[in-house]
């Protein structure tokens, strides 16, 4: 399985947190390589928005036909996987996957349990709301997260 | 093409033994109810089968549904992490990529290091790409959440079907390709249905019920 990217969305809809791991972003077109990760950045700033929209309509969608304990897992397309987890705060981890990914609800569970309470939420210096992902981009959350994705590719 | 889940309920022995206990085959297929949405996003058709899968919502509400959905729909497709890398052709037309980037397809460079000297026979779609055929729709599959399922199937003219299963319900996509096999022998070949209209056909009507109420009682 491959995890494309991951983020975290606040009870505010804001995105505080996002990251890639797309293999092949970082060696494409060397000669524009500094034009291509301008580009690159500004469009998975665009991409958070479209998540989150996608994320949030399908959401309510979903509560609106299952009734108001469900919860939307996760869809996929001809060429990725979302998956989607809420947490009773409303914090919102969103994970791209590949299409083959089974339910990666449990992953999305631990990351909250062990990565998020653990590093940013026991955090003192941490902010109680992560204003422009104030807080959130610590070291050790940072290589926790990458670490265990690491680990499930 | 043969029931894969029928082939291979035998083989597992964990399955079987399920099955052989209490009928669940009659669980793990019900068809909850199924929307078409025509390609400007309106809901031509909706109807359930089963009663309790779904919340019941008003008709306006499933507008609203069809509408939303159309719109995230398209939302989806543009979404795909990979498409720098799967086709920048295609993104390249209309982004700021220079132009004197290698092109992908055939691997040389443009002609010119000067943007706006570039030969204009040659179309912005550079290396046949228009030779080949347009990709399939890429939007929304399969939605999934802790009480059902949708799978969604688009038609190469846009249209939407969105059936609603059952979780676990396997084998949406035969059911799909009958609903669309249905849709296209009693709705499109009946001589008075207008395009894109709501779908108001009893044949159509009845023999979808007919083969849903099969499914759902198996």
């Amino acid at each position: 399985m491959v995890v494309y990217s991951f983020y975290i969305f606040d009870r505010h809809t804001e995105c505080i947190y996002s990251k890639t791991w797309l293999p092949t972003t970082a060696t494409a077109h060397d000669p524009q390589a500094t034009g291509a990760s301008h580009q690159l950045r500004a469009s998975t700033a665009d991409d958070a928005k479209l998540i989150f929209g996608t994320v949030f309509s399908l959401r309510n969608m979903v509560r609106k036909l299952g009734g108001d304990d469900d919860a939307f897992v996760s869809y996929r397309t001809a060429h990725y996987k979302l998956h989607f987890y809420e947490t009773a705060s409303s914090l919102r981890l969103v994970m791209l996957t590949d299409t083959a990914t089974l339910s990666m609800r449990n992953v999305l569970h631990q990351i909250y349990i062990n990565l998020w309470v653990e590093y940013v939420v026991k955090n003192p210096l941490s902010p109680v709301e992560h204003k422009a992902g104030a807080g959130v981009k610590n070291e050790l959350f940072e290589l926790g997260l990458d670490q265990f994705v690491r680990g499930l590719m | 093409m043969v029931r894969p889940d029928r082939q291979l309920q035998p083989h597992s022995s964990l399955q079987s033994n399920i099955i052989g206990n209490v009928n669940h085959a009659t669980v793990i297929s019900t068809v909850f109810a199924l929307i078409i949405i025509n390609k400007a996003g309106g809901l031509i058709y909706n109807r359930t089968f089963h009663e309790g899968g779904l919340n019941k919502i008003s008709t306006n509400d499933y507008l609203v549904l069809a509408g939303t959905f159309h719109g995230v729909h398209a939302i989806t497709a543009r979404l795909n992490p990979l498409k720098p890398i799967t086709n920048p052709n295609r993104t390249s037309t209309t982004s700021t990529f220079p132009s004197s980037t290698p092109n992908p397809n055939t691997g040389t460079p443009n002609p010119s290091a000067t943007p706006n000297s570039s030969v204009p026979s040659v179309p912005s779609t550079s290396g046949g790409s228009y030779l080949t055929r347009p990709d399939p729709p890429a939007g929304l599959e399969v939605l999934e959440t802790e009480n059902f399922r949708m799978q969604c199937f688009t038609t190469l003219t846009g249209t939407k079907f969105l059936l609603f299963t059952d979780t676990t319900q396997a084998n949406v996509d035969l059911t799909m390709r009958r609903v669309y096999d249905m849709y296209a022998d009693y709705v499109m070949k009946n001589p008075f249905y207008q395009l894109e209209m709501p779908v108001r056909c009893d044949m159509f009507e009845r023999k979808l019920g007919s083969y849903i109420r099969e499914i759902n009682n198996r």
